[in-house]
């Protein structure tokens, strides 16, 4: 269960590290997923209990997950896709107007 | 249906509505629009009368599980500074706006009632998706005009926001984790047991989140960025409202959740109080040197925005009057000041400060609104902004911060400084020039916004009336928590 949360920490920082340094930005964007799916897996992971089943289509069942983060996660995802798809609509303006997906060399604004 | 509904309800239907009516008939914009716009505001004040004392809306009877709705005075205050601008920025964008206007509208309509769900709502997890609702509107009117600065612009801007709400997202996450509920009162009940480390760092992650949104020094890059080539109107909204919309949730999430001891004794105030001096004193020198007004006027944004958190953060009774009043009267100064701007360029199609020679004799009232509006977020009395300045200084040194009363007295000479360079070319003669007519419609709003600050200047018991109320539920969390839990 442990090592779980570890691999949730681990993609949050990858993710994190990938926005900062890298300057491409189809790279930037895949930092942003990597951090959005790593928050979805700590959803599922808060509301997760070990032999836990979901109380829909089964008659019996002793434990039951946690529905309110799950249903948390699915509006993540929601949102995450929709910002995801904000993102890469910007990314083919800017490729389409520039000619570049390099960050340093996109700067007509300054000041 | 409780009333409180719909005042998030009404503006995502007149969006759904208005992309339903693109395709059938296209005629119905303006009846579509204006309608719905005027029942909002006979809705919008409504529901402000019944704000004192607190009143809690649970939606469909299922108690702290369902959808609770709460309106206290300071998130009234917020309903009255939509009221006050919506209603004026529909009709100025109605002539304004000459592309794609269903779009516009559409994204108008679901960014207010994405920052309506915000102000009203009583739950973290709801509050982090009104957020991201009124944020992706946000960025789809800030590329509206689909130039190459607007695109960079909103991209930086995107980048930045998206990196504060992953921050939100996992603060409430942890939260959930450590307290199993989402309704505030409940986490705010919950969190008495929790030791200090961990809240300190919830609180961390909180308030870096909420930093980057709403653009504190050195997290502010993005704004003028974003503000640079966007649709004016949209500017007006965007300064007034989704800015501080991100103060009224970080107020929330500090006041109410952690309570007041909690930031005293952590030390949060004292940062945030040096945080918001820092944060005006440089963007008031990046402003003085700006040639184009909407960066100035960006830059004054963040600025206000400086003194707004130091009112708000001395941690006492009058600093919170102040602070508040100041949001309201920032709001109401820098519409006024952008639906100007927006006004010259309809006319020049251009927003340099060299170009906006003569403009003063063009268009004398226009500009006469201009420059009591300057001298009002500048401070000056009889304005408003002097009267909430005055409260915010007298609150700062009344909580032992001289330095930072100092500065705010300091700030204001720099400001002064650089909107006395933009008046004097307002008055400032120079050969003819071909000007478009300006339409009444442009007019009638930014004649109404700005003369809300003399107003609010000679008889400011009218909001203060409201606002006085404010401290009450904020600086002593355990009233609206009772409430919340329908006591």
């Amino acid at each position: 269960m442990e090592i779980l949360y570890f691999i949730v920490i681990f993609l949050f920082c990858l993710g994190i590290y990938t926005i900062i340094s890298q300057k491409n930005l189809i790279k930037i964007v895949i930092g942003f997923t990597i951090v959005e799916s790593s928050l979805i897996l700590l959803l599922i992971l808060v509301g997760y209990k070990p032999g836990g089943t979901a109380p829909i289509l089964d008659k019996v069942y002793q434990i039951v997950v946690d529905p309110i983060s799950q249903a948390l996660a699915l509006t993540s995802i929601v949102i995450g896709g929709s910002v995801t798809a904000v993102m890469l609509m910007l990314v083919i303006k800017i490729q389409k107007r520039y000619g570049t997906l390099n960050i340093d060399k996109i700067r007509k604004l300054h000041g | 249906m409780e009333l409180a509904v719909w005042v998030i309800i009404l503006p995502l239907l007149t969006g759904f509505l208005l992309g339903i009516s693109k395709l059938y008939f296209n005629k119905i914009l303006f009846p579509l629009v204006m309608s719905s716009a005027i029942i909002y505001l006979y809705l919008l004040i409504l529901v402000i009368q019944n704000s004192n004392p607190p009143k809690l809306y649970s939606i469909g009877n299922w108690g702290l599980l369902g959808i609770n709705l709460m309106v206290d005075p300071f998130s009234s205050m917020f309903l009255l500074i939509i009221a006050i601008l919506f209603i004026s920025v529909i009709v100025f964008s109605m002539k304004y706006i000459k592309m794609n206007k269903h779009k516009y509208f559409i994204f108008t309509y679901l960014m207010i009632a994405g920052i309506a769900g915000m102000v009203l709502t009583a739950d973290l997890f709801n509050l982090y998706v009104f957020l991201e609702v009124s944020s992706m509107s946000s960025y789809a009117l800030s590329a509206f005009k689909k130039t190459d600065k607007g695109i960079e612009g909103t991209f930086k801007y995107l980048i930045m926001s998206t990196f504060g709400s992953f921050f939100i997202l996992l603060a409430t996450i942890l939260t959930y984790y450590l307290t199993g509920t989402l309704n505030i009162a409940e986490v705010s009940l919950g969190f008495q047991d929790i030791p200090f480390m961990i809240k300190s760092m919830l609180m961390c992650l909180f308030v870096f989140g909420y930093v980057i949104k709403i653009g504190l020094v050195p997290m502010h890059a993005w704004l003028p960025d974003a503000y640079e080539d966007s649709p004016i109107p949209y500017n007006v909204f965007s300064s007034g409202l989704v800015m501080k919309s991100a103060i009224y949730a970080l107020i929330r999430v500090l006041y109410i959740i952690f309570g007041i001891e909690f930031l005293s004794e952590s030390g949060i105030l004292n940062i945030f109080v040096y945080w918001g001096v820092i944060t005006f004193i440089i963007s008031h020198f990046l402003a003085f040197q700006q040639s184009n007004l909407i960066r100035l006027l960006a830059y004054s944004s963040i600025a206000q925005i400086g003194y707004i958190i130091v009112g708000l953060f001395v941690g006492s009774e009058k600093g919170l009057i102040g602070g508040s009043f100041h949001i309201l009267n920032h709001a109401i100064m820098k519409g006024a000041l952008f639906l100007v701007v927006g006004i010259f360029y309809y006319s020049l199609k251009s927003v340099k400060i060299e170009d906006i020679k003569e403009m003063g004799y063009k268009y004398p009232i226009i500009s006469f609104i201009f420059v009591i509006n300057a001298l009002a977020i500048v401070g000056l009395p009889p304005f408003n902004g002097f009267m909430s300045k005055w409260l915010i200084v007298e609150a700062a040194l009344e909580s032992g911060f001289v330095y930072p009363a100092f500065f705010i007295l300091v700030g204001t000479f720099l400001s002064l400084t650089y909107y006395l360079k933009v008046i004097i070319k307002l008055y400032t003669k120079t050969e003819e020039k071909i000007i478009t007519k300006v339409p009444l419609a442009l007019k009638i709003p930014t004649i109404f916004v700005g003369s809300l600050c003399i107003v609010f200047g000679i008889v400011p018991s009218l909001p203060l009336s409201l606002i006085n109320n404010i401290p009450k539920f904020l600086l002593d969390n355990s009233e609206y928590v009772r409430i919340l839990l329908g006591g």
